[in-house]
């Protein structure tokens, strides 16, 4: 193709636990910058930084790469934000509110045209619901429905982040180890409402010119706009009607699950998971706090069960709503030049399963055309589960394939911060899969960057490059 | 508005102390009490919905402790998440002394707490002496205690469940849109579900063990159908149902004969009865009534992929049963030949109430059958396939004649249509377990009254028979129990028999495997290889949660290199101490064996232990699977890391 790009620079970001890539395709005579992802759960503790610091270092590395330049005046242009997911190790980096340094607006003067994010973020969806014609109105109702599940969820996370900090302040606490209180806060925190950071993508898709695009399996990514010789397949997450189409009886369950959890979104003060009901006195009520010797004998044991247990419940629940949220997940496809990309963010079997097993014969087509890509970023920062091994893994035709036709393999993680799923294997990135990535492909991890407490001393980033 | 529990003035004046003293009162000669409890639950009302549907159970009667406090439950008032303990209650002494609102199912019961510690208490016990009265003795717990505990109220979540560990069930609650309290202790079928499944564990303690699809499906299927048909057995709340959306039979108490036909049936009770159900409660139970109702037969449903998973699973297990119940509810009615059934009124219709009553006598038979069918299921290993000829031959042995009722008949009919065929492949009595060949076993040296209860002499039956049974003699063999029992029938019959449960575990290398040709997953062969006996003392795993309890295989460089087969047999003796079913499940089989392993690997339940010291065997707990559950969530089966 005449107008096509000649390579492909990917740029992986030093951001801890979280994804930030930088995708510069190279034409003959210009360069498109499309940036997926920018967010963290926790900076490395080498580095000796806190978020609100080093964020902005890394927005103004991203604004160079851009082609910002102070001394030339230049603005430096970023023609594409895809941010996959809501979770906070994904988007947080946006924020203009100053939780990250105001990252966000640096990001925001680069002036991207298109803003791609998964269909359950559109926000013209609770308008479209009261006002728009009846079919269009009974889709973006369910949408609405979900977008208020996501905040019943967000409520939830919140809640548990309360209880996993009120509990870390006891001394002594029997109710969850220190170290399990840690992980619970921290995946509840990921799952913690962004403002700041969906308004400012909101704002940047509706500044004047931009377009902001909800994405679904097999609709447009809107990129191909502003990436002239590129396809991109948008291959998750599924809508609602696209999983209604092939589910038998899929579970209502899920949808409120939530909500109950949540109590009432009109009060999210109360945040009832963690603080229950009120407490009355004046009904013969023990008010106990931790200390269960006030307790009859032979309640006692039980008791300390329950308190245990209930540790246990929140955070299979908080593990599980993660796991919930990662399936929202936008899931992309980049071709050119015989070339190929896949980014899908933290999308889980669910996720996935759509587009490779559920639709017939337009799975194998999807399976055919992810099985030779040149490169593959690693789902979920390594999890147990997002890289599904039979449906994707093994269909993967470059892994072991000799010299530079190997797959490369791109992986934004920091062991040691986010436990599996319950029920599940543990570590995050998980250490088979580790090991299948470096015994089969060619891994460049952000873990292997050089960190150092000096800035200058700290590698931001490390790339790739793909040539046509 | 936020409604506080236990708060309005009705709630307080049916409130009594909290003190701990036993209550010294005389002994009661009665054998049975009774005690109000709601029918389902408080979204369940009358025609004019003022009134919360009640019923009245009979259980064992007893000199209660104040919590209420009895000879096997203990109901606990602590709610972890407030961190309050709510107090002990003293329950009235009989049905006559309850408050009028208990009776009359007015809406302050929920904010009563009493109330509360009165239904959880009276549907375990209730539930608890089904299965005793079903199986003719005395069931103790799966743990040590001879009391479990049960917190109402123990914690904010949409969730109920029966921890072992805990010893213990554990009600959570949580709030509707309104900000109203929702209590899943209040819900019959919720409350009977948890109690069920402790029951089946302290019946069958290996069945919470990972093995095959059908055994992960079957503790949730099985506890369903028991809550299901356990809420169905109560008469009042089948008239309600019937009578819901059908003006003249509330006003004349009688049914049109076309509303009688299985169809009509099938939605005037069940779909009616998951509709009334509490729909904020879908996020605790699920919808499994709603689904099982509607899954279609289809002799290849299990085959889908949509229902490996174990909870779809379980609801064909349940929709096979509930097919049964409503086509012999049906017959019941109309009859099968002439002179047959109910017989119609002058008007041609049906009495309502005869109607219900006897839809809660087939639901409450169909109770008792799948109980008494526990004694005759295999110790582990459990197929759908075993299940059915389980109660089929526990069935005729108390009740050789079908003709009343053909429920064996119809459990054969509608199990098919979802294609589970009975394991037994006997013609002269389908379904029904083989008999024991009794010419070839020995019982020269093993003592008669002995047998009926001590596991070492069961085991030396075993062990002198252990060439005519088949018993593997490579692996290790335990007498888990021996159970007495006396069960009488409808018509009086007595049956006794003793029950007895073997289990079998073969630790065995790859080669071993190969040598009994059983295969072993490519996947599993490679982690097996992979471990490293040096690091066997190395920490065993992460510091994950409680329901991801990693069971080590072994510790000792032998054990390290192999994989654990577990098998088993259950024995039953009859009254003069002569063996007359032996049902196991062969430790070395190398069909059943050879599956079990794909499965479980497949569902990801082998892990490498960190460091690779060994594999582990995670399992689940009930907690997460109702958590799958309520999510629509799926197991990753072959897809994780």
């Amino acid at each position: 193709m005449k107008n096509a790009p000649k390579s492909v620079t990917i740029r992986s970001y030093q951001v801890g636990f979280g994804d930030c890539f930088l995708l510069q395709f190279h034409y003959a005579s210009s360069v498109r910058n499309v940036l997926i992802d920018f967010g963290t759960t926790g900076i490395p503790d080498s580095l000796q930084t806190t978020p609100s610091v080093h964020m902005p270092r890394v927005a103004e590395k991203i604004a160079e790469h851009c082609g910002k330049d102070v001394a030339k005046g230049t603005k430096g242009k970023l023609h594409a934000i895809v941010a996959t997911h809501r979770h906070k190790d994904h988007i947080s980096g946006f924020a203009t509110d100053g939780s990250n340094g105001g990252s966000g607006k640096t990001i925001k003067d680069l002036n991207p045209d298109v803003i791609v994010q998964p269909w359950t973020e559109d926000p013209s969806a609770a308008e479209e619901a009261t006002h728009a014609r009846e079919t269009v109105r009974e889709t973006a109702k369910r949408v609405v429905k979900v977008q208020t599940d996501l905040l019943a969820m967000h409520a939830v996370a919140a809640a548990a982040v309360k209880y996993a900090k009120r509990e870390l302040q006891k001394k002594g606490s029997t109710a969850m180890s220190v170290r399990t209180l840690k992980k619970l806060q921290f995946i509840g925190e990921d799952n913690v409402s962004n403002l700041s950071a969906v308004k400012n993508l909101i704002d940047m898709g509706g500044r004047p010119g931009a377009t902001a695009i909800y994405a679904n399996y097999g609709s447009v990514s809107g990129l191909e706009a502003v990436l002239p010789g590129v396809k991109i397949t948008v291959l998750g997450p599924p809508t609602l009607e696209q999983t209604d189409r092939i589910s038998t009886m899929r579970s209502r369950d899920a949808i409120e699950f939530w909500h109950l959890l949540s109590g009432p979104l009109q009060s999210p003060q109360l945040l009832p998971l963690a603080h229950g009901m009120l407490r009355e006195k004046a009904m013969g009520r023990v008010k106990l706090g931790i200390n269960l010797l006030t307790l009859p004998s032979q309640v006692r044991w039980f008791a300390r069960r329950l308190a245990s247990l209930r540790s246990a419940q929140i955070l299979e629940i908080v593990t599980s709503l993660d796991e919930q949220m990662n399936n929202t997940s936008l899931i992309l496809l980049f071709e050119f030049g015989g070339r190929k990309l896949l980014f899908p963010g933290d999308a889980q079997l669910e996720n996935w399963r759509y587009a490779l097993q559920e639709v017939g014969k337009e799975s194998k087509k999807n399976v055919a055309l992810v099985s030779d890509i040149d490169l593959y970023k690693v789902g979920h920062h390594g999890s147990l589960n997002a890289t599904p091994k039979k449906m994707l893994w093994e269909k993967l035709t470059r892994r072991n394939a000799p010299g530079g036709a190997r797959l490369r393999t791109i992986l934004s993680t920091m062991p040691g911060k986010h436990m599996g799923k319950v029920g599940g294997g543990g570590e995050v990135p998980r250490k088979p899969l580790l090991k299948a990535l470096k015994d089969e492909t060619v891994l460049f991890s952000t873990d292997n960057l050089r960190k150092s407490a000096k800035p200058e001393d700290t590698q931001l980033f490390q790339e790739v490059i793909l040539d046509a | 508005m936020r409604h506080f529990p236990g708060s309005s003035s009705k709630a307080q004046a049916n409130r009594k102390s909290v003190q701990h003293r036993p209550q010294m009162r005389p002994p009661t000669p009665k054998a049975m009490r009774e005690m109000s409890v709601i029918a389902q639950d408080p979204s369940v009302r009358t025609a004019d919905r003022k009134r919360i549907v009640m019923s009245k159970v009979t259980l064992p009667a007893e000199i209660l402790s104040n919590g209420p406090r009895g000879y096997r439950v203990h109901v606990i008032d602590y709610d972890s998440t407030t961190e309050l303990y709510h107090g002990a209650y003293e329950l009235p002494l009989e049905y006559g002394s309850e408050p009028e609102a208990w009776h009359l199912g007015d809406l302050s019961i929920t904010d009563d707490y009493r109330f509360h510690a009165q239904n959880v208490y009276a549907l375990v016990m209730k539930t608890l002496s089904r299965f005793e009265f079903a199986l003719g003795r005395r069931i103790g717990w799966s743990f040590e205690s001879h009391q479990l505990n049960v917190a109402p109220h123990a914690m904010v979540d949409a969730n109920a469940f029966y921890s072992p560990a805990d010893q213990g069930l554990v009600f959570g609650y949580f709030f509707d849109v309104n900000g109203k309290p929702v209590y899943s202790c209040l819900s019959h079928d919720v409350v009977v579900h948890e109690t069920t499944h402790a029951l089946v564990d302290a019946l069958r303690e290996k069945y919470m063990m990972p093995s095959s699809p059908d055994q992960a499906a079957f503790h949730e299927g099985y506890s369903d159908v028991i809550a299901i048909l356990s809420v169905l057995s109560q008469p009042e709340l089948i008239e309600e149902l019937l009578c819901a959306e059908d003006k003249i039979a509330q006003k004349k108490r009688t049914l049109a004969p076309e509303k009688v036909e299985i169809v009509k049936l099938q939605e005037s009770a069940l779909l009616k009865l998951a509709e009334q159900m509490g729909e904020e409660m879908r996020g605790v139970r699920g919808e499994a009534l709603r689904h099982s109702v509607r899954i279609a037969p289809n002799p290849d449903i299990l085959k889908s992929p949509e229902f490996a998973e174990p909870h779809r699973r379980g609801e064909v297990f349940s929709a096979a049963v509930l097919s049964a119940f409503v086509h012999v509810w049906h017959e019941r009615i109309v009859g099968v030949e002439q002179g047959d059934g109910l017989g119609t009124l002058g008007d041609g219709r049906y009495s309502l109430r005869r109607v219900a009553e006897e839809g809660a006598a087939v639901a409450d038979y169909l109770i008792t059958m799948l109980i008494r069918g526990l004694d005759y299921m295999p110790p582990i290993h459990v197929i759908f396939g075993d299940v059915l000829s389980a109660i089929l031959t526990a069935d005729i042995e108390i009740r050789p004649d079908d003709s009343r009722y053909h429920l064996r008949e119809r459990l054969i009919e509608r199990f098919a249509e979802y294609g589970i065929q009975p394991t037994s492949d006997r013609k002269d009595h389908p379904g029904i377990w083989r008999s024991v060949e009794s010419g070839e076993l020995s019982y020269a040296r093993v003592r008669f009254d002995s047998m009926r209860s001590d596991p070492d002499e069961v085991f030396r039956f075993l062990w002198e028979n252990r060439v005519a049974l088949k018993l593997s003699e490579e692996a290790y063999t335990r007498v888990l129990s021996v159970r007495p029992c006396v069960r009488i029938g409808n018509d009086g019959f007595t049956l006794r028999e003793t029950v007895a449960e073997y289990y079998q575990v073969a630790r065995l290398t790859l080669d071993e495997l190969s040598g009994h040709k059983i295969k072993v997953p490519s996947g599993l062969t490679e982690l097996l290889k992979g471990i490293d006996p040096d690091r066997s003392n190395s920490d065993p795993g992460d510091d994950t949660a409680q329901d991801d309890h990693p069971a080590p295989v072994g510790s000792d460089e032998a054990d390290l290199k192999t994989i654990e087969l577990y098998g088993g047999g259950t024995l039953i003796f009859d009254e003069y101490g002569r063996l007359k079913y032996h049902i196991s499940n062969d430790v070395l089989n190398r069909k059943r064996q050879s599956r079990r392993l794909v499965d479980l690997f497949h569902f990801g339940f082998f892990r490498a232990q960190k460091g690779k010291a060994g594999i582990s065997m995670s399992k689940q707990s009930i907690s997460a699977i109702h958590r799958l559950r309520s999510l629509g969530g799926t197991r990753k089966a072959g897809e994780g890391w």
